[in-house]
């Protein structure tokens, strides 16, 4: 069986990884990491959503071999312990949320954005998290919060 | 399989139970006679709220936290609710039908008041209730602490997974499953139709499950297209019963004879399709024997319907049963039964250990049960300045929510017919109010459009309730109704006694057309957490808007990519007004908003077009 090492939120980790594992079944089943959520298996839903070396991905169909040496970040090690990213923090004001399934692969991906482009536009956030499925239908108050955290990290 | 005949008798008793209570009626009834809903224990300066209710994202948890602050005096951080738990909890029926907020909420005021030999607190005195409490999940949401059912790890649990058939109704008839026996840690379970295994990993467990050779009888599903016709013959007509929450029949006058003496006679037809509710969360659950006695851990809306119905299909007393449920990651009204739960339960039996089951996305499609698709017949007679003289409003297989019209109509007959059903329904958000209105909405403004008139002031005549009134006149106004130059449409309603009025504005795009803007003005009397109460009503008017344009589910639906869901790019600027009134009982708002998106923008679509959409969906 292969061994593979990565580093998931700044923790170096080495686990095994049958042939065929994804990555969303090695942070879950292996490291115990249940933030990212399984919703369809396919890449057609977002709720998997981790950051691989900060670029979002579908971890659902993300091999977990092509994450060998690279960095993994999940909603678990976005802010530091205890502590919020900006983007939770906003989330949080806004209640962008109703099930909260949706919710950690919505805000990685959020933060993956404004690390690009700090003030994107209504359009560009709706674009960015267009693979992202709320059966809830909390759309317009994560397009909010996502506004919101990019106009407080501009006054920090 | 879903056991209707048990459900049945459960709402039932739940239903009666609650009349006879009274705490569905008012607050000012006292609640005797039947087991109170809920249970306050007090463990120094916190308290602690027992329930069986769920949150599954409505914000029941917050909601009823509110509720015992309010009387208790003391913040919302010092309730702790606890949800849910078979052992620890009043059973008072299922989160369903939108009872939390006039039921249970009444219910743990009365009794906390009853406790401190008190009445509840009046609304001018209210220091938590009407506030925008923040949703107490909030940081375990953002933080990815929040653990769903599929997030449980418990120790030393196997993975199952189920073998399926490729048809719905097939007959497993051989099963060869030496070579996934072979495998070490693995267990294989072969009872009459269920078929499963169990082994250390998902991954194991998948591995051993393409080992094992099944044959099944082909049974072919059942083709959609032929059901209308079918329904009409085999239907079976409603009797008067209003000893249900959704009497089938509901009568004014004479419809059958003001039809057959009236005249300007029209008759129209809708189709609303089966859909699935894909809560973005498919079901999980993990299964533990201790000697004779089962724990199972799931996220389900009805922990006491789930045990009952765990228990009788493993033949045990539901006192032997202790079910759990975590949060749904959705639910509406999806997550009622027991299916994943009595699945990891045989599993664990023959295994020896924990079992734990999450259905993929396919299974979730294919597996469990879907909203009822709807055949709506409605027939009416007008005078000559198109006032309505007789109504009959006939709907087969959806169901009776949502019949009685909010109009005036001297003759008027609203009847569901029972129809045999090809595959597993049940209940959905709102269930056949959806239905009922769109065809209700739809008739009356092909009405208003057939005497020339407004469709708004159409209504209007024929409205005689102040509040449906108001709110039709205030979402009139921020609409700028009718919307000069512009495509537009309206609906209104009554529903779980709210009023809600939306408006639709639609503009063409591509070959088809798309929505622009969106308006709804509700009142839902007090509002008890207004910014709650708006994540509700946003989130129920998105998912109708699914309904509306795409959704429509078939046997062959087996994934999220072939199975239109509204994404960020669907929805349109959304506008939310509030009608707040205080001094009346809060109705609930969970399942209200999604009712009247479709004929909204089906009417808005006729002004577009000039043509009707009587088929849902819309954007086929
Ligand atoms: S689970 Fe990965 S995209 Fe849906
Ligand atoms: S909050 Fe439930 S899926 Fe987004």
């Amino acid at each position: 069986m292969a061994v593979i090492e990565l580093t998931v939120n700044g923790r170096k980790q080495r686990t095994d990884a049958p042939p065929g594992l994804m990555l969303l079944d090695l942070l879950r089943d292996s490291l115990g990491l249940t933030g990212a959520k399984p919703g369809c298996g396919e890449g057609a839903c977002g709720a998997c959503t981790v950051l691989l070396d900060g670029r979002p991905v579908k971890s659902c169909i993300t091999p977990a071999a092509s994450a060998r040496g690279k960095t993994v970040v999940t909603i678990e090690g976005l802010a530091p312990e205890g502590g919020l990213h900006p983007v939770q923090q906003a989330f949080l004001e806004t209640e962008a949320y109703q099930c909260g399934y949706c919710t950690p692969g919505m805000i990685l991906a959020a933060a993956a954005l404004l690390d690009r482009t700090p003030r994107p536009a209504d359009a560009a956030i709706r674009q960015a998290l267009e693979g992202h499925i709320c059966r809830c239908g909390s759309y317009p108050r994560i397009v909010e919060a996502v506004r919101l955290a990019a106009r407080e990290a501009r006054r920090d | 399989m879903i056991d209707e005949s048990l459900t049945r008798e459960y709402k039932r008793r739940e239903f009666l139970q609650l009349l006879h209570a009274g705490a569905a009626v008012s607050l000012a009834l006292p609640l005797h006679g039947a087991q109170t809903p809920v249970r306050l224990l007090r463990s120094g300066d916190t308290y602690e709220l027992r329930t069986g209710k769920i949150d599954m994202g409505q914000g029941a948890r917050t909601l009823l936290a509110q509720a015992a602050a309010e009387e208790l005096g003391v913040p919302v951080s010092a309730i702790q609710v606890i949800m849910a738990d078979t052992a620890l909890v009043p059973d008072d029926g299922g989160t369903w039908a939108s009872l939390t907020t006039p039921q249970t909420v009444p219910a743990v005021r009365q009794e906390i008041a009853r406790q401190q030999g008190s009445t509840p607190r009046q609304p001018p005195e209210w220091r938590v209730l009407g506030q925008s409490t923040p949703n107490v999940l909030g940081r375990a949401i953002v933080t990815g602490a929040q653990v769903y059912a599929g997030d449980l790890r418990h120790e030393n649990t196997l993975a199952g997974i189920v073998l399926r058939p490729s048809s719905l109704n097939a007959r497993l008839t051989s099963v060869d499953a030496a070579a996934a026996r072979k495998l070490p840690g693995v267990t294989v379970v072969h009872d009459n139709d269920f078929l499963a295994v169990a082994a250390a990993t998902p991954h194991e467990a998948r591995r051993a499950a393409r080992l094992i050779r099944a044959e099944w009888t082909p049974a072919p599903d059942p083709p959609i297209s032929e059901l209308a016709a079918e329904w009409r013959k085999t239907a079976v007509a409603p009797v008067e019963n209003n000893q249900t929450r959704y009497p089938p029949l509901v009568r004014k006058g004479d419809a059958a004879a003001a039809l057959a003496a009236g005249e300007r006679l029209l008759k129209t037809e809708y189709w609303l399709p089966f859909i699935a509710h894909a809560p973005l969360e498919t079901r999980a659950a993990i299964a533990e024997w201790n000697e004779d006695r089962l724990t199972v851990h799931s996220g389900k809306q009805a922990p006491f319907l789930v045990r009952a119905e765990i228990a009788k299909a493993l033949g045990i007393a539901e006192t032997q049963v202790h079910v759990l449920s975590s949060m749904p990651g959705g639910g509406f009204g999806g997550k009622q039964h027991a299916d994943v739960e009595i699945e990891a339960a045989r599993l664990a039996r023959s295994a020896g250990r924990p079992v734990r089951v999450h259905w993929s996305r396919e299974e979730e499609f294919r597996w469990s049960y879907v909203r009822p698709a709807g055949l709506m017949e409605i027939e009416t007679a007008a005078r000559a300045d198109g006032r309505i003289t007789a109504w009959r409003h006939r709907n087969y297989n959806a169901g009776s929510p949502g019949l009685p019209p909010p109009y005036d109509f001297p003759n008027q007959s609203s009847e569901f017919w029972r129809t045999p059903a090809p595959f597993r329904q049940g209940s959905y958000r709102a269930l056949a109010s959806t239905a009922n209105n769109f065809a209700r909405e739809s008739h009356i403004d092909e009405r208003a459009a057939g005497f020339h008139q407004d469709p708004l002031h159409y209504r209007l005549a024929h409205i005689t309730d102040e509040r449906l009134r108001a709110v039709l006149l205030r979402g009139a106004g921020l609409f700028r109704w009718p919307g000069p130059g512009k495509a537009c449409g309206l609906a209104c309603t009554i529903e779980k006694d709210g009023r809600l009025a939306i408006f639709a504005e639609t503009a063409p795009a591509g070959k088809g057309f798309r929505v622009t803007r969106l308006l709804m003005v509700a009142d839902f009397g007090a509002a008890l957490n207004p910014t709650n109460l708006k994540n509700q009503m946003m989130g129920g008017m998105i998912q109708g808007l699914g309904g509306a344009l795409f959704e429509e589910w078939t046997p062959a639906t087996r994934s999220l990519r072939a199975y239109r869901l509204p994404r960020f790019s669907d929805v349109p600027p959304i506008e939310l007004e509030l009608i707040d009134r205080r001094e009346i009982p809060a109705a609930g708002a969970g399942e209200a908003p999604i009712v009247l998106v479709a004929p909204a923008i089906a009417n808005a679509f006729f002004a577009l077009t000039g043509e009707r959409g009587r088929s849902l969906p819309l954007n086929r």
